[in-house]
């Protein structure tokens, strides 16, 4: 490569500007600059190539530094999307265990009452086949003794077991609403 | 010292490290750095149809990154064209932060000379390119990896 030859007159202007405000010429252009070794304009050239190598090196390592940091960086923005990815599936699992539990917990609900229901029907329905059972049993007695009451009787057992088909019917009538209402309220 | 290098990688930051690593171990004085295949391809298309073109010369030894993000295509098949496509006639490798050994191995069936891998310590690595670089140029020396 053929070199750049500088007349003296701005040779010595490049020698005073470096002496007088520190100024020196930078990068590659200082490597295609002939000189003559050991001359004032041969030292300042070297000494130019020497700031810019070491201007260089300096800037080397910040690069290094920041490109470093910057793969860091890149590195732990993949990290928190890859943790957020997994938060967002925590959460999703969270919200449909919440659900399955309040319908679970519903769904208890509805057996408690059930069962409630179930012990009050097992209860009223033993009380009126007992009365029922009873009611019959005098009533028969009364008729197989001829006793002076059976009218009385006979009017009382009619009368009974009007008003516990009556009330059967209601318990079964309350049953089928309650039932009714809790699967409105489900749906 | 290599007369041009063309640098062909994403990563602006990488392009100063480059740079700066070049010119202190004096590997070349022209030193050019783009950031996409796609116009390594435009160029190498231009050189390819107009040889004589005075404003825009061939570089000497081309490196390409592996990944180029914001590239129609990855380095690869940036070297398999330049190879295959534009008639070569550069000294031309990979430098990736990768090492992957079947990467490495595709790079040399589509033509690349070197690989070099591209860490904090890049200066050492390309100290030895340089020694070895002659032979590139003479095509006297086979496919090398810098690790």
């Amino acid at each position: 490569m053929k070199k750049i030859e500088i007349t003296d007159a701005l040779q010595q202007t490049l020698i005073d500007l470096s002496k007088d405000r520190k100024i020196f010429l930078e990068g590659n252009i200082c490597k295609v600059i002939d000189y003559e070794k050991g001359s004032d304009f041969g030292n300042y050239i070297e000494e130019s190539i020497e700031i810019d190598k070491s201007k260089r090196r300096q800037r080397l390592e910040v690069t290094k530094d920041i490109q470093k940091k910057n793969i860091e960086l890149v590195k732990k923005h993949d990290e928190n999307d890859s943790l957020m990815k997994d938060l967002k599936v925590a959460l999703s699992d969270a919200e449909s265990a919440k659900a399955q539990a309040l319908g679970d917990l519903d769904i208890m609900h509805k057996k408690t009452q059930f069962k409630l229901i179930g012990k009050i029907v097992h209860v009223a329905l033993i009380i009126i086949i007992s009365v029922g059972v009873v009611t019959t049993m005098l009533y028969a007695y009364a008729i197989l003794y001829s006793s002076p009451e059976t009218t009385l009787i006979g009017n009382t057992w009619s009368n009974v077991l009007g008003i516990l088909l009556t009330n059967s019917f209601s318990i079964v009538g309350t049953i089928m609403g309650v039932k009714y209402a809790s699967e409105s309220k489900s749906d | 010292m290599i007369n041009s290098i063309l640098l062909v990688d994403d990563e602006n930051l990488f392009h100063l490290v480059f740079e700066d690593a070049c010119s202190l171990l004096d590997i070349t004085l022209t030193l050019e750095a783009i950031s996409s295949s796609d116009e390594a391809e435009k160029r190498f298309k231009h050189y390819m149809e107009f040889p004589n073109d005075a404003q825009y010369h061939k570089p000497e030894v081309v490196f390409v990154d592996l990944n180029i993000i914001g590239s129609t295509f990855d380095g690869l098949e940036l070297v398999n064209r330049i190879n295959n496509l534009y008639g070569n006639g550069v000294v031309i490798g990979m430098i990736s932060s990768s090492s992957d050994s079947a990467e490495i191995e595709k790079s040399k069936e589509y033509g690349a000379q070197f690989w070099i891998v591209k860490t904090d310590e890049i200066e050492p690595r390309l100290e030895r390119f340089r020694e070895d670089y002659e032979g590139y140029k003479n095509k006297t020396m086979g496919f090398k990896v810098y690790k």
